[in-house]
């Protein structure tokens, strides 16, 4: 329950404002619902990466992965061991850690909020 | 042990989205740049994407339709002129607001604002240069027109409209990496990007390099050497053409005419030099010589081949115009195109225009220098930079003369310690002050005859270009047009005394005198950045235009050219016939043929069987042209270093350099100065650069084979990103040309856009395309579609729509701008 309000209030609130909100939502909706510090973060981890790996590749092959190469391009021009990578997943995954990470943290970080004032 | 808990999770979270959303370094800010919502994959854009059907935009007076076409060109169809300059300015800005941008801010020296101290250089000498001073001037001057003023500021607004609503997540991608937001736009942002053409099409100087050779050699050898016109030319205007006007009073040629360098004086130009590469082909055949009996105008400006491209196509439709054709990102109008009745073109004139005068300073204040037997005062002027990455902005004091701006780069700065300090000032028409070039344009939109052609011509300031114009009347003209310097002969050839006042510019050659010639009886007309006249014209524009050999090879091909039709333009275009070869190469393959065992080589061989094309899979002419370069650095460098960095000088000609091998085989040049024992002769040199060529060849492209070898494998036309973006321009474009082909494709240059107009008292039909792409989204299709097709030489059919209700299937779809 806590990954489906997730996935909605953030895919709501971040056509409006800017991608860190997905930060304070987990924290919010974790220190609100969440029972155990694992379950905030796979639940707000799972969510964003769901979010964003769904609207990502929604976005991607519309666009038959054009904008996706040339940043790949651009990447491994300076980071070199990324040329040797499949593109796709590769840079799929980055994103899906970055989604994950920032919102797995805040809502681990909400469900110890909670914990305190308990 | 919770409080602790909470903490440590806080400053995790909070740490880790902090970090993601700032940038560090070279590294954009990664959360923001790989969201879905706001991030790159944003500006991925879908197939055939076109704007909502409606916009209801502020700033529009009437309803505009804008169509567009399956190459994405947008036809807009406005009921007055300045919708329609409004919505040009829209349109580009949608598509290209980024490049607009970088231009501006390249040209006034903020480049250093969004990437850091990698431009600060670049920016220091964009900044003592003074194009952004210029460029406030110009607008102030200009908007005293008022039909200029309106459609800068229409044009402007028009920008305004589409940065206003754009949102992070609709920024061009460049933004998002390179991390910045766009500024408003203005006229006066317009006139910089002008001053960025201006700057590469006439900021390069020779003075500063002859000035060493005539130093070091003394004026015979500089005149032997460096002369005032080359012995292989076919001028634009042809030869013989009769000057109708009475000259104004040429200024008198001083008796000192340089500077006298001091020798204790060590200054580094890091001023570019004249670029022969930057240069562009045009012609109009007239109706005697074409299949319809009427003219067929040809046209292809080479530049510095970037993404997004150098040029956007556009049809403009009101009740004063209809052209269409290419415009430049970031200015209004059409600057080569056609409508119904008349076509033009430009290729740039490579007249002397950037001059440097010795400048005496009364002492290291700089406030007061020597000129006419007095102490005059400086001005002075603080340039502030604000540098990425630093948190206190740099300052750099520029003084200036009456001359213009004192210019000398870092290098030089560092030595200007001495009691009586020497500075360079620069005499640049690039910074006249009135500039209405863009009225140029406009009134050549709406053009209907010769008269209309030459009243807009009278507009044009700098940098001068090549007018190349015909019409369904039949009638056929080339201009060589903008401001010149009334000089005297060989003024500014080399560095000229600051302090003398014969030495400053003392005029300018009235306007009505610029060489022209209309409907000459050859039945074309023809330029490729050569000389504008042979040495009767009565003024001085120069000593060293392009070489001759584009000129050479398209006067003798429209020479012989009956029946003209648009296909053989092109094929014109594309022509890889090499003059210099046919010139040379047997002279110096006699001279290898001396000896037996080099007749054995297969380079030798491949060299003797070669049909002297630089087409892209010959290995001949990869051997050829490396081994000129070879051998002119071998004759040359030792005597001419152009690498010095304390004093470069620059090379004889090409042109010359031939004269002397036919005709001097014995000059004292083809010894290698460095070699204290051994006298070089030219049998030395030919072979020895020969077998230098073969082994540098060899050991980047490995041993000879038609595949490694193969010209456009070597020579690798690249287009890169204008940013420098890796992975955003596109290499290795398999195409044939060279320096001196009338296909002029090098490694970075080349046709930056084509095209070929054929009038008709009815419809004109037009072909045309650039190596690039209608949008400046990396991520677009339409970003770089066109450049398979260029490569092999085809051109597009343009769709030049008579009005907005004309049916074809080749509409994509119609936008309607509404009244907000």
């Amino acid at each position: 329950m806590t990954y489906i309000i997730i996935l909605i209030v953030s895919a709501v609130a971040q056509y409006f404002l800017p991608w860190w909100v997905i930060a304070p939502i987990a924290f919010a909706i974790c220190a609100w619902k969440s029972k155990t510090a694992f379950g905030a973060y796979a639940a707000a981890a799972g969510a964003i990466a769901t979010l964003w790996l769904g609207y990502a590749f929604y976005l991607n092959s519309n666009n038959d992965g054009i904008m996706l190469h040339k940043i790949a391009g651009l990447f491994s021009e300076n980071i070199k061991f990324l040329k040797n990578l499949p593109v796709t997943p590769t840079y799929f995954l980055i994103m899906a850690i970055i989604g994950s990470q920032v919102a797995g943290l805040s809502a681990t970080a909400g469900y110890h909020f909670r914990q305190f004032f308990k | 042990m919770k409080f602790v808990k909470f903490i440590i999770s806080l400053l995790a979270a909070a740490g880790l989205t902090y970090a993601l959303n700032r940038p560090l370094g070279a590294v954009p800010a990664l959360g923001r740049l790989f969201s879905p919502f706001e991030g790159f994959w944003q500006n991925g854009e879908s197939k055939l994407a076109l704007p909502p059907t409606n916009l209801q935009l502020e700033g529009v007076m009437e309803e505009v339709d804008i169509i567009f076409d399956d190459n994405r060109v947008p036809h807009v169809f406005a009921k007055n002129d300045h919708d329609a300059y409004f919505t040009q300015g829209f349109l580009m800005a949608r598509d290209r607001l980024w490049q607009m941008e970088f231009y501006t801010l390249a040209a006034s020296g903020r480049l250093s604002e969004v990437v850091g101290e990698r431009a600060l250089e670049l920016d220091r000498y964009s900044r003592r240069m003074g194009m952004a001073d210029a460029a406030k001037k110009v607008y102030e001057n200009g908007k005293t027109n008022k039909i200029f003023d309106e459609v800068l500021n229409a044009y402007a607004a028009g920008v305004n409209a589409y940065i206003k609503q754009l949102k992070y997540k609709n920024l061009p991608v460049e933004y998002k990496i390179i991390g910045y937001q766009p500024e408003e736009w203005s006229p006066y942002k317009t006139i910089l990007m002008m001053m960025n053409m201006r700057n590469v099409l006439n900021g390069g100087s020779d003075d500063f390099r002859m000035s060493n050779a005539l130093s070091k050699y003394g004026m015979d050898v500089v005149k032997d050497l460096f002369p005032n016109y080359p012995s292989n030319e076919s001028p634009i205007i042809p030869t013989g053409t009769k000057w109708n006007f009475t000259p104004v009073q040429v200024p008198a040629v001083p008796a000192q005419t340089t500077a006298t360098l001091s020798t204790s004086e060590t200054v580094a130009f890091s001023v570019p030099q004249h670029s022969p590469e930057i240069g562009s082909n045009n012609w109009a055949v007239g109706g005697e010589k074409s299949a319809t009996g009427l003219p067929i105008l040809a046209n292809d400006p080479h530049l510095q081949l970037t993404l997004p491209s150098i040029w956007y196509q556009m049809q403009l439709c009101t009740p004063t115009m209809n052209v269409y054709g290419a415009c430049l990102p970031g200015a209004p109008g059409v600057v080569i195109g056609f409508n119904k009745d008349v076509a033009w073109g430009v290729t740039n004139v490579g007249s002397d225009v950037m001059d440097f005068y010795q400048i005496k300073f009364k002492d290291n204040s700089k406030k007061e220098y020597w000129y006419n037997g007095e102490w005059k005062a400086t001005s002075m002027r603080v340039e502030e930079f604000v540098v990425k990455g630093r948190p206190e902005s740099l300052k750099d004091t520029v003084f200036s003369t009456h001359h213009g701006p004192i210019v000398y780069n870092s290098a030089s700065d560092k030595n200007i310690n001495q009691n009586v300090p020497v500075g360079h000032a620069m005499r640049w028409v690039a910074l006249e002050k009135e500039g209405t070039d863009l009225m140029a344009f406009y009134y050549l939109n709406r053009a209907k005859n010769y008269d209309d052609y030459r009243k807009a011509l009278t507009y044009y300031v700098a940098p001068a270009q090549n007018f190349v114009f015909a019409s369904n009347q039949n009638d056929i003209s080339i201009t060589p047009n903008g401001k010149l310097p009334l000089k005297w002969k060989e003024q500014g050839k080399f560095i000229m005394d600051g302090s003398n006042p014969a030495h400053d510019w003392q005029g300018w050659i009235p306007v009505d005198q610029n060489p022209t010639v209309k409907n000459p009886a050859r039945g074309f007309v023809s330029s490729a950045n050569q000389f504008s006249t042979d040495p009767t014209y009565p003024y001085y524009l120069g000593w060293r235009f392009a070489p001759s050999e584009r000129a050479i090879r398209i006067n003798e091909r429209l020479e012989k050219m009956q029946k003209a039709t648009v296909d053989s333009l092109r094929m014109l275009q594309n022509d890889n016939f090499n003059v210099e070869a046919r010139r040379i190469l047997p002279v110096l393959m006699k001279i290898l043929n001396a000896d037996s065992s080099e007749t054995k080589n297969p380079a030798y061989q491949t060299l003797a069987k070669w049909n002297m094309k630089n087409d892209a899979n010959e290995v001949g002419a990869t051997i050829f042209e490396r081994w000129i370069k070879e051998l002119r650095y071998i004759v040359f460098e030792d005597e001419f270093p152009m690498k010095d960095l304390k004093s470069p000088m620059t090379y004889p000609s090409r042109n010359r350099m031939w004269d002397m091998v036919v005709k001097e085989p014995t000059a004292k040049w083809f010894d290698d100065v460095s070699t204290k024992n051994k006298q070089e002769t030219l049998q030395d040199v030919v072979k020895h650069s020969f077998k230098a060529s073969i082994d540098s060849l060899t050991l980047k492209h490995g041993s000879m084979n038609p595949e490694n070898w193969a010209w456009n494998k070597v020579k690798s036309t690249d287009i890169n990103h204008l940013g420098r973006l890796p992975g955003f321009g596109r290499q290795d474009i398999p195409n044939g040309g060279g320096a001196g082909i009338v296909n002029a494709t090098t490694e970075l240059n080349g046709p930056s856009w084509r095209m070929v107009v054929q009038l008709d008292k009815g419809w004109p039909k037009a072909y045309g395309l650039y190596p690039g792409g209608q949008s400046g989204n990396p991520a677009s299709p339409f970003y770089d579609n066109m450049i398979d097709k260029w490569a092999k030489g085809e051109l597009n059919e343009l769709f030049f729509m008579k009005s907005k209700d004309e049916k074809s299937s080749r509409i994509l779809g119609t936008v309607k701008i509404i009244k907000k």
